[in-house]
């Protein structure tokens, strides 16, 4: 799944490891999502929704 | 950088699953010692032979606490992943172990190295998989 993860992270100037604290994941974790090898939860989806305050479809689209 | 949750949780799951191989170790060696100087027989055989069993179960226990326990969910994806190229290389070797076994006469292996072996292919699954996420 394609996702705007890397593109929303670096407008807040934020690393993977700074990602990945604010999710309380690892930043393994955020790095298999951002380069689409790991599709998360439908939980940790809206996590990320609510913090980059957008909604699912605007981070991640099922386009290959 | 994983939480320093996930970080415990890890380290907790690591030295659990270090006790539970070192006990299957010495489960291993008590039963063998019992056999030889006890001489058993009958259902007192069966229960010992069972001795190293119960290291197992508390293997499997250990995995389920780690994955209902760990947080990550792609940290359990791994896990789980990696178990299952272990599980299925320690079947794939057996069988065909098994195979040459009847068929070539090759030395037979002892069923005790069933665990120790799948416990290796994990662990090295593990660094394979992990290394494909990185």
């Amino acid at each position: 799944m394609k996702n705007r993860l890397k593109v929303l992270r670096a407008e807040r100037n934020w690393s993977q490891a700074d990602l990945a604290e604010r999710l309380e994941v690892s930043r393994q974790s955020v790095n298999a999502i951002e380069t689409g090898k790991f599709d998360p939860s439908l939980p940790l989806a809206f996590k990320l929704a609510r913090l980059f305050e957008s909604t699912i479809e605007e981070i991640f689209s099922d386009e290959n | 950088m994983e939480s320093r949750f996930s970080n415990f949780v890890n380290r907790r799951f690591h030295r659990r699953s270090l006790v539970v191989m070192l006990l299957y170790v010495l489960a291993l060696a008590v039963m063998s010692l019992a056999i030889d100087h006890l001489h058993l027989r009958g259902v007192g055989l069966v229960l010992l032979a069972l001795l190293p069993a119960l290291p197992i179960v508390a293997g499997i226990v250990v995995i389920a606490q780690y994955l209902s326990e760990q947080k990550d969910e792609f940290v359990r994806a791994l896990l789980i992943e990696s178990m299952l190229w272990g599980v299925g290389a320690t079947l794939i070797v057996t069988t065909v172990w098994g195979a040459l076994e009847k068929f070539a006469h090759i030395r037979a292996m002892s069923l005790f190295l069933v665990y120790p072996l799948c416990c290796v292919f994990v662990i090295l699954a593990r660094v394979v998989v992990k290394r494909r996420y990185r």
